[in-house]
């Protein structure tokens, strides 16, 4: 038995399938790869495999991680190459090699780093953008509403997600597209979704359409000593 | 062709995108510049139903093997997509290039189910096509439509231009052939249908006229010109090993109804159930030889990488080496955790024992399907099960350890009484009996019965061909007698919605003056027919109105057997003699021995070759 760790990228329009369709999209291209991966007990076996947190559907990614159990070891140049030949386009292993790290890969990460398009609604100057991020990453509360269930009942609560955002960088500004890159806290540990920062953003008095944005994952990242390092 | 920016615009506002963006394994990418003739394989329902249909992949594969078509897929968009695409200008396109279909050469349905004509009208409104035939151009692509349904094609005589009639491997390639010569020869629509007219199995509604009687019943169906055969007969297949399959699916990426290799065994079915129009227009019996199925499951496992294996074909029992075929798959891919399904088994105790095989592997449900509650009921559809063997059957299965089980019937039968309706109940609850005087330590997890009973429909090409459907009401007060009777927590009841029954009927044995109806009621909003949520009643009896057409004379009217009926004029072997003798040996009860047992005279051997006959 051997834990294979594998990097992989989901680009163009495999964005548009979801966390469940990647799933299934794995588990047969693992078999048509001929990958000896180990299966689960039971009346409905499942290979074994497990992501390091989900990515929303329309989000595209190149850093996506998932543990996959094998039944014996296999190269993982090859385990790649195998892989990358069946994966439809849009989907790529970028790296694989063996871990004896037994924590979960969702209980292991701590940050994710983003790429956000956004659309503003009106011109603003270069300027007013860098004193809005300012501004925002100064409050020490930045409270939005989310929906939870809890006992079958949708019930609305405020939370502040300032301590999850560790940075906002302004990347470009042209005409009304503004993109913006951050790093979040992501995994079992605390998480928060890009789409809720930019909620945010819009409740906070930044002028952009808050249902037309692109996001894009760039990597994520552990802490070790209080430093971040890619996995 | 629909930019990607475009779509990006809409896909994030509706459910399941997937459903619309193509990309998935196996498909089909071709220079659309060096193509002789480009096919889209339209299936009037979404992308979860239409690409669990074997006869796409059969289709969509058989023609882009060849260097000179192209075949795309497209499907009817959900409401939620259909908005996005009339708000935003999109018309109907191709899953592979995103094409627009009105760009295409051909359009080709198929008919699966009645109650998705109405959607077959929505996606020619959405590519820009003209509903009718009669106002379709020069340019425009030609409508064609085949499966089960075309058996009768009449109620969509205006809107299609040409039909094919039974199996259309071969056929369809004829077609696409002689339409690469009229386009080189620069010819215009007309002369390319009468360059087709001949091919066996085409049939163009507009090359003939219907005339009438006083009492609306049908006089007589001319053809316009000489040279127009009278009678179109099938095709079929005469040899399956020597027939195409595909060696690979596409891989959904979405879950879809069926999401698993299909494995065709054989064509027809032996039984000759007297309500069932696939037992009659799929003769004769054919088989797949086992070496040519276990060949093909490699190949297309290699190909999808599929966890499931569903063996497809009618009354799968039947087939000569079922037992040689089960064993053979479940050895082959037990190690890789690949499951069987055989949604269409008798269950005898030899079934069940393979049953309990396979479940080794990935468990699923049990079903049965009596059809009717009372023996003589099911004497009279030639349903060849008796209560007893269905008794020890479930018997044998909670032995092994199941404990749901579904029963499906059918209310409305050919002479039904409220005996036979009770019947029903009493079926299900001596299934509970069994279960209960099982040893404790044999009772496995909770009994769970499930009741199905749906509407009959009499089809055209069946002995019941000539009977009357029960009334919306009549159906009503069986489903409540029902719903009062079966009273047990252990006993699910569900009940198929009478309305959408009999609409069904009027449009399985409607005639060409039905077509107005549809398209009146598509206008005004009825699509998606087959579901529940989006289904509505009102908009058709409008549309039936209006075009004053009465749905009762096609549903709920007895026909005598002089009457001319609309698919009069398809040979498909089976001889109407045959139906009629079979209809009234079901008036008296009378079995029919399989065709395995003794050659009954169907027809089929007259005009066709194949398998057992």
């Amino acid at each position: 038995m051997a834990r294979l760790r594998v990097k992989f990228k989901k680009s163009s329009l495999i964005r548009y399938i979801s966390h469940l369709d990647l799933m299934r999209l794995f588990q047969r291209a693992l078999r048509r790869a001929n990958v000896p991966v180990e299966y689960s007990q039971g009346y409905n076996p499942k290979p074994k495999f497990s992501f390091a947190t989900a990515l929303a559907l329309g989000t595209t990614s190149d850093g996506e991680y998932m543990d996959i159990e094998l039944i014996e070891k296999i190269k993982p140049e090859d385990f790649i190459e195998n892989m990358n030949n069946v994966l439809p386009e849009g989907i790529k292993i970028l790296r694989a090699y063996y871990t004896e790290e037994i924590k979960s890969l969702m209980a292991i990460i701590e940050w994710s780093s983003y790429l956000i398009e956004l659309k503003l609604l009106n011109e603003v100057e270069k300027e007013n953008i860098l004193d809005f991020l300012n501004d925002f990453l100064d409050k020490d509360e930045l409270l939005i509403l989310k929906k939870k269930k809890k006992k079958g009942k949708f019930v609305t609560k405020e939370i502040n997600i300032r301590k999850k955002i560790n940075k906002i960088e302004l990347m470009l500004l042209e005409d009304n597209k503004l993109i913006l890159k951050t790093l979040l806290k992501t995994g079992s540990s605390g998480n928060l979704k890009p789409e809720d920062l930019i909620k945010s953003f819009k409740k906070e008095g930044l002028d952009i359409n808050d249902e037309e944005y692109k996001i894009h994952r760039l990597e994520l990242f552990r802490e070790k000593d209080g430093k971040r390092e890619v996995l | 062709m629909i930019s990607q920016e475009t779509l990006d615009k809409v896909l994030m506002n509706v459910e399941k995108p997937a459903r619309y963006i193509g990309h998935e394994q196996n498909i089909y990418i071709k220079n659309k510049s060096n193509m002789k003739a480009t096919f889209a394989f339209a299936f009037p329902d979404i992308y979860d139903v239409g690409m669990s249909h074997l006869g796409l992949h059969i289709l969509y594969n058989l023609l882009n093997e060849q260097d000179d078509f192209y075949c795309e897929r497209v499907f009817a968009p959900w409401v939620d997509m259909e908005k996005q695409m009339r708000d935003n200008n999109i018309p109907l396109y191709s899953l592979e290039t995103k094409t627009p279909i009105n760009e295409f050469d051909f359009v080709g349905f198929t008919l699966q189910y009645e109650m998705s004509y109405t959607n077959i009208l929505n996606m020619l409104d959405l590519s820009n096509i003209p509903l009718e035939s009669s106002n379709r151009e020069e340019g425009d692509p030609f409508i064609i439509a085949g499966g089960p349904c075309a058996y009768n094609p009449e109620p969509l005589a205006d809107i299609i231009d040409f039909f094919v009639i039974g199996e259309a491997e071969e056929t369809i390639l004829k077609v696409m052939n002689e339409y690469i010569k009229s386009k080189e020869e620069g010819v215009s629509r007309k002369a390319f249908l009468e360059s087709i007219v001949n091919i066996p199995g085409i049939y163009i509604p507009s090359f003939y006229k219907i005339t009438y009687n006083e009492d609306n019943t049908i006089r007589e169906m001319i053809p316009l010109k000489d040279n127009y055969p009278r009678k179109i007969k099938k095709v079929i297949q005469e040899d399956l090993d020597e027939t195409y399959f595909p060696n690979k699916m596409i891989v959904p990426y979405i879950e879809t109804v069926h999401d698993r290799v299909i494995l065709e065994i054989f064509r027809g079915c032996i039984r000759g159930c007297r309500f069932c129009q696939a037992g009659m227009i799929y003769r004769p019996v054919r088989e797949r030889s086992v070496n040519h199925l276990l060949s093909l499951a490699k190949q297309l496992i290699k190909a999808t990488g599929h966890e499931e294996i569903s063996i497809s074909s009618l009354s799968t029992s039947d087939y000569s080496q079922l037992e040689t075929l089960v064993t053979s798959l479940i050895d082959e891919y037990k190690d890789q955790k690949i499951g069987l399904s055989l949604p269409s088994l008798r269950l005898d105790s030899f079934s069940l024992d393979m049953i309990k095989e396979i479940q080794k592997i990935r468990k699923t449900g049990l079903t049965f399907a009596p059809e009717a509650g009372s023996q003589r009921l099911r004497d009279v559809i030639n349903k060849g099960i008796n209560e007893e063997d269905l008794v020890k059957a479930v018997r044998d299965a909670f032995n092994m350890g199941w404990s749901t089980v579904k029963l499906y019937f059918m209310i409305g039968l050919p002479t039904e009484t409220e005996k036979d309706l009770y019947g029903i109940k009493d079926l299900g609850y001596k299934v509970k009996e069994e279960f209960f005087s099982l040893p404790k330590e044999k009772m496995k997890g909770s009994l769970k019965i499930t009741i199905s009973a749906s509407c009959f429909v009499p089809k055209a090409f069946t002995p019941f061909q000539w009977h009357p459907q029960n009334t919306i009401e009549e159906f009503r007060k069986k489903q409540e007698y029902l719903k009062d009777i079966i009273k047990d927590r252990k006993i699910t009841y569900n009940t198929h919605d009478a309305k959408v029954s009999f609409l069904e009927a009027v449009f399985a044995r409607g005639d060409r003056r039905v077509s107005k109806v549809l398209i009146e009621a598509f206008k005004n909003g009825a699509k998606f027919d087959g579901w529940r949520d989006q289904f509505k009643y009102d908009v058709w009896m409008k549309a039936f109105k209006k075009e004053n057409v009465d749905p009762r004379f096609y549903a709920n009217r007895e026909r005598n057997y002089e009457e001319v009926l609309p698919w009069d004029f398809i040979n498909i072997g089976v001889t109407k003699q045959f139906l009629i003798k079979e209809n009234e040996k079901a008036k008296e009860g009378k079995l029919t021995p399989n065709c395995a047992v003794s050659c009954s005279g169907c027809g089929i051997t007259r005009d066709f070759k194949g398998g057992i006959c």
